[in-house]
């Protein structure tokens, strides 16, 4: 008997989407919605005459006739290498674990490195610091794939010749002695933001050696400009530290806080755990030019531009002003000049009262790129709020000023530089276009560059050096809130990396060997310098007590008015362009890294790629559809990019994120997006006003997004409802479903015997849409990448996808929300893909596991067909064995992967071949790890009585919002049982009755009644019921 | 008309099927046979760059297997023992330190370069097997790796399928030892009832319940 599934019927409009397509219903979306798959998921390739089944059929016949040869009769030999001498803690086969962290601008990031057999494969946060709740981003995890990277710089050159050791050291002598006979004079060094104390004490120590030295700190996405302000309004060296889990009411203008990469580690905990609504639930609003991870969680957002949040806080203050009577913020507002936009005064009113009504526990940010009178303005607004001291509190990092540099431009212009070392960055790429740095090096009689990469830099100095890796050099760095952590090797330099300390070091004369240089620092701040206290800081992996204490800031107001009065109107209603931190790539610095190239943008789901970001609206005007040319013109430069539409984007604003378009490295980045830098000016890094745009009459631009696949015909997936509502009726999500059919199936329903039974919970209220589970997911399964050219044609392997929804019950931009989703596979325990395998590889186990056996898969693909979720992904390729842009060559074309790739795989999970269907597991190897690991404590008792070894799957650790939650769901104690057993959980596509293991909770939204539109917020599932 | 067909055609039917039966059986038995672990696999026996004698130095030496594969009880591999560990009987002055087939352990010490063992048992890369659980709960060395306290040059002596390894899986009582006896290589039950007698007892004691689903061994 066929079983017929009553599906609801799909909106005309629907109020939540996440395709334009599928918004506007277009001929495409629905064409693509009547197949199972994209054209090429499906095994055809597009426009092309001869089938591609047509031609396998044929060259089967042919390799049929041909004959298949006996090769390799031979039993292939094998060997087993054990060590001469065993290594100290190794167990071959066995994890290590060690204490580091990771470099960042924003701060290191705390980590566990596991290595295996002396490789690190996988990186875990440190749930032992302060920071961390064990935890990471996307590009801590991905960074394990940069130190295996081929493409890396792996010798020392001197003008294209290759050079040893040695002639560096020489050279390094060399600057020693010129410096010391002139005092350093015409010596310049550049480092990038690693806020490590072993380069501050070397930088003090070469200073004081040679006092004319030049020391430039650069950063191509740099909150330089906030530090300014903040060492003018709170005093020198002194940074603001916000507390968000305090604030009950926040108002974000710009700045996407709960973005790791923008505001340092810690955030998005701190934030998560003010979302549960059965606590005190805050609120936050966000004013900003385009969809940002922070704008998705917002309650209240309201499109401004970048040029025009410095009117948006003035309006703000005023109204806080106007109601509590504080002439102080009255005068900081008023002699604040924008551009004398206007705003809905209902927003600025609702958003101001429900500041004031949660005086001194609320909390306004601003984006790091703003001018100095915005953030006085800000910091204002704060006091008039009594936020300082409660919500706000000062750091005095001791933090001492660099040159920048345009200065380090002039002293090239003026002739007065002899040696410039550039130890960090890569800056004849990202400067900002006015300076000219590329030809200025030029002038330098001696340049040197340090750099994982020969990139841009290293092509035009004299000596090119290849970096270390920070998992294979010693090294500290401080985290956010100040507290020292340790950098440790893991592994010794593959390609004869330095580390810019080895080299600073060797400046200021003194001798390196290991940790020295660190552990000398470690001297000056540790009380106990004892070798116990050492091995306790690299055990640890940071000093305990080093975090840099905080005080209540005073609020100066002479300063502050002063840094406003400083702002210089400008006009409106010209378009502006806004350079973002790519989601992907940082600032370019891991464009080199294919898993964080493949990894999409948290917005646009862009792979590969970035673009011009438009809002419809100007789209619309500027007659352009996705892909199509746009010339951006600020000053007297340009750049064409291709365009795409962003929905709740700004009118009359640009967004483009930078570190692509880069020619000529490697050829992973050949080809990847458009170089936004040209239209970066020192006065202007942020974001640019003034800028023409035009459309070019070019051929459409072909985007790779993740987000056109596998589309679910909105069937309230994503569910999200309010405080209110939540407060009504508790289990609104799951009333969604309304009458279920009789829980019968026509799968099968294995029995489910096992003691212990896998679940997961994503909890969608706290989940903010970072990529962390995504890349986590990537490094732990050996998923492979496929390129942008599989990704189009809906190929991509990712196991986890990260589904954005947009959300808007009156599809107006004003009201449109966005909801992050993670999907994977939902490990159904009636699985529909079960039923139709025809060579039984994919099967249940007892434990309640969907399991895939690859060495069975004959890659018929019937499985992927029957997932409701589309959450198979099949190897049309060796990706793992071929590079990607010889994907298709014949099966005599060469194969295989790089060495130091091959040691970059986790060896606990099987590398899957061309013709295998994958998917996830919950992390199977993770949990016959600890399945094993109790019988083996067991040993001769009862496995069952033995507790088992506490584990996560890669997701769950990486999450740093804790919204991922896995475990066993027969023991009622777990937190994935209590996840649950809560209220807001519903399962998607309940209907189906195949019971999935993964469920969700409901995003609940915290509308303030007062604010223009409340109604609308967290009320897209509610139209859809009702249409 | 003629007939089409001559006349010996009439025997053509038969003619093939024994054909096919000749031709074809035999391949077909011994791809049956001759294709498998049971025949491919058992009995490897390549040379080692060191003529180690697990004969001597189990049997008749008496030392026990974790002296050299040290990890066998934590982890998943069973390590093969470092250079050092041969050094620490064969180093200079003491015993046979100048045999010439204790050259490679000598060279190997002195240069720091691994003896290159060749590999005998050796499990496809999508198979995960774990040492640590099975000596840990119950399964001699004895059972897959045979009597190597006698094999002065060891040799594979069972077949690894996988056909071989779910007969355990699905009834470890047959091969279920007191755990006092798994590494010893001598310890053999008097009897098939005896062994299931016991086997069952421990099975039910130690609740052990192998994995018989693909998870178990393949991730």
């Amino acid at each position: 008997m066929k079983k017929i599934f009553q599906h609801p019927a799909r909106d005309a409009k629907p109020t939540l989407w996440r395709t334009q397509g599928e918004l506007e219903n277009s001929a495409e979306f629905n064409e693509s919605l009547a197949r199972e798959f994209t054209d090429a998921a499906s095994g055809r390739e597009p426009g092309e005459g001869l089938s591609r089944r047509d031609f396998v059929r044929l060259m089967g016949a042919a390799t049929a006739l041909t004959g298949v040869g006996l090769t390799g009769c031979r039993r292939p030999e094998a060997h087993l290498v054990p060590f001469a001498k065993g290594a100290e803690w190794t167990v071959p086969g066995k994890f290590l674990f060690y204490a580091s962290a990771m470099p960042t601008p924003a701060g290191a990031v705390p980590l566990i490195v596991t290595t295996s057999d002396g490789r690190p494969t996988k990186i875990e946060g440190n749930p032992l610091h302060p920071l961390s709740n064990g935890s990471t981003d996307a590009f801590a995890q991905a960074s394990v794939l940069d130190l295996y990277d081929p493409n890396r710089s792996k010798e020392i050159k001197h003008d294209s010749l290759t050079v040893s050791r040695g002639d560096l050291d020489n050279l390094l002598a060399k600057i020693r002695a010129t410096a010391g006979s002139n005092a350093g004079d015409g010596l310049a060094i550049i480092v990038g933001r690693e806020n490590s104390p072993t380069v501050e004490r070397l930088r003090a120590a070469l200073v004081q050696q040679f006092p004319k030295i030049l020391w430039v700190q650069d950063e191509a996405i740099s909150s330089r400009g906030a530090e300014e302000a903040f060492d003018v309004l709170f005093g020198a060296g002194a940074r603001p530290a916000c507390d968000v889990a305090k604030a009950d009411v926040i108002l974000s203008i710009g700045s996407d806080f709960l973005n790791p990469a923008e505001s340092g580690f810690g955030f998005a905990n701190g934030f998560a755990k003010r979302r549960d609504p059965k606590g005190s639930m805050n609120r936050l609003y966000v004013a900003e030019n385009h969809f940002s991870l922070t704008g998705g969680m917002a309650d209240h957002r309201l499109r401004v531009r970048a040029s025009e949040y410095g009117d948006f806080a003035a309006a703000v203050a005023s109204a806080v002003a106007a109601k509590t009577g504080d002439a102080g913020l009255k005068a900081l507002a008023s002699a604040f000049k924008g551009t004398g936009v206007t705003f809905d005064p209902a927003w600025i009113k609702g958003v101001a009262d429900d500041l004031l009504s949660a005086k001194g526990k609320s909390l306004v940010l601003v984006g790091a790129q703003q001018p100095a009178a915005v953030r006085a303005l800000i910091i204002g607004i704060n006091a008039s709020l009594g936020n300082l001291g409660t919500t706000i509190s000062v750091r005095q990092t001791g933090a001492k000023p660099a040159a920048k540099l345009s200065d380090l431009c002039a002293a090239i212009k003026a002739g007065s530089v002899k040696t410039l070392l550039i130890l960090g960055g890569n800056p004849a790429h990202t400067a900002p276009a006015g300076l000219d740095f590329a030809n200025l090096l030029a002038r330098v009689p001696e340049t040197l560059h340090l750099s994982l990469f020969t990139d841009e830099t290293s092509k035009v100095t004299h000596w090119q050096v290849p970096a270390a890796h920070y998992l294979e050099s010693w090294g500290d760095a401080r985290s956010l809130d100040g507290t020292v952590c340790s950098v440790q090797p893991m592994i010794l330099p593959l390609w004869n990396g330095i580390s810019a300390i080895e080299i600073l070091a060797s400046l200021a004369g003194e001798k390196i060997d290991g940790p020295s240089a660190v552990r000398a620092t470690f001297a000056t701040y540790s009380k106990d310098a004892s070798d116990a206290a050492w091995q306790t800081f690299l055990k640890n992996g940071f000093a305990a007590a080093t975090a840099w204490p905080l005080s209540a800031p005073a609020f100066n107001q002479g300063a502050a008015l002063a840094a406003v009065q400083s702002a210089k109107g400008s006009a409106s209603g010209e378009f502006e362009v806004v350079f973002l931190r790519s989601s992907s790539v940082d600032d370019g610095r891991y464009a080199n890294n294919s898993w964080l190239q493949e990894t999409p943008d948290f917005v646009t789901k862009l792979v590969w790629d970035n673009a011009a970001l438009v809002s419809p609206a100007d789209a619309k005007a500027l007659g352009i559809k996705d892909g199509d040319w746009l010339r951006i013109t600020a000053g007297d430069r340009y750049i064409d990019a291709a365009a795409l539409i962003a929905p709740g984007h700004a009118d009359r604003s640009l967004s483009i994120a930078l570190g692509y378009g880069r020619n000529g490295v490697s050829h992973v980045m050949e080809k990847v997006g458009f170089d936004a830098y040209p239209l970066r000016d020192s006065s202007a890094l942020g974001y640019r006003g003034g800028v023409a745009v035009k459309a070019l009459p070019k051929d459409a631009y072909v985007f790779a997004r993740t987000q056109e696949h596998e589309n679910m015909e909105g069937r309230n997936i994503a569910r999200e409802g309010t405080l209110g509502q939540f407060r009504e009726e508790p289990n609104f999500a799951s009333e969604m479903d309304g009458e279920l059919p009789k829980p019968v199936s026509i799968y099968p329903n294995p029995p489910l015997t096992g003691d212990l039974q896998w679940g997961l919970s994503v909890d969608l209220n706290s989940c903010i849409g970072c990529n962390a589970c995504l890349v986590a997911c990537r490094a732990e399964n050996n998923v492979p990448v496929v390129g942008k050219d599989q990704v189009r044609r809906g190929r991509d392997m990712a196991w986890i996808r990260i589904d954005r929804w947009f959300a808007s019950a009156d599809h107006r931009e004003e009201s449109l929300e966005m909801i992050p989703m993670a999907v994977m596979c939902q490990q159904c325990e009636s699985a529909p893909c079960e039923a139709v395998c025809p060579a039984n590889a994919t099967v249940h186990s007892e434990e309640g596991l969907n399991l895939m056996a690859y060495n069975r898969c004959i890659g018929t693909r019937y499985c992927a067909n029957n997932c409701p979720w589309k959450v198979r992904r099949f190897n049309w390729f060796d990706y793992n064995e071929r590079p990607l842009d010889q994907l298709y060559y014949g099966p005599l074309a060469p194969k295989g992967m790089a060495d130091s790739l091959k040691m970059a795989k986790n060896p606990n999970v099987t590398v899957r071949m061309r013709g295998v269907m994958e998917k996830c597991t919950f992390c199977i190897q993770r949990i016959e790890e600890a399945r094993i690991g109790r019988a083996v404590k067991a040993g001769a008792s009862d496995v069952t009585k033995t507790p088992l070894p506490a584990f996560k799957s890669a997701c769950q650790q990486a999450c740093p919002s804790e919204s991922i939650v896995f475990g066993n769901i027969n023991d009622p104690q777990s937190a994935v049982s209590k996840a649950k057993a809560n209220a807001r959980t519903y399962s998607s596509l309940a209907y189906l009755n195949t019971r999935p293991r993964v469920t969700y909770m409901a995003r609940v939204r915290n509308p303030n009644p007062a604010m223009p539109g409340a109604d609308l917020v967290g009320a897209a599932n509610r139209r859809n019921e009702h249409a | 008309m003629s007939n089409f067909f001559p006349r010996w055609a009439n025997w053509l039917p038969l003619q093939l099927l024994v054909c096919v039966l000749v031709v074809g059986a035999p391949i077909t038995l011994g791809v049956w046979y001759y294709f498998t672990p049971k025949y491919t696999r058992v009995g490897y026996q390549p040379d080692q760059p060191v003529p180690f004698s697990h004969a001597l130095h189990v049997k008749q030496l008496g030392m026990d297997c974790r002296y050299c594969h040290s990890f066998v009880e934590v982890a998943g591999h069973s390590n093969l023992p470092a250079t050092q560990t041969c050094i620490n009987c064969h180093g200079e002055g003491k015993i046979l330190s100048n045999s010439p087939r204790l050259a490679p352990v000598r060279e190997s010490w002195k240069t720091g370069q691994p003896i290159p063992w060749v590999q005998i048992h050796r499990l496809p890369d999508y198979a995960y097997f774990n040492h640590a659980v099975h000596v840990n709960r119950g399964v001699s060395c004895y059972s897959c790796h045979g009597a190597v306290n006698e094999m002065s040059v060891v040799y594979e002596a069972e077949s690894l399928s996988m056909k071989w390894c779910l007969d355990c899986h699905r009834s470890p009582e047959n091969f279920l030892r007191p755990p006092s006896e798994i590494f010893n290589m001598d310890w053999h039950p008097s009897s098939a009832t005896e062994q299931r007698e016991l086997g069952t007892k421990f099975k039910e004691e130690w609740k052990v319940n192998p994995p018989v689903n693909c998870g178990g061994c393949h991730r």
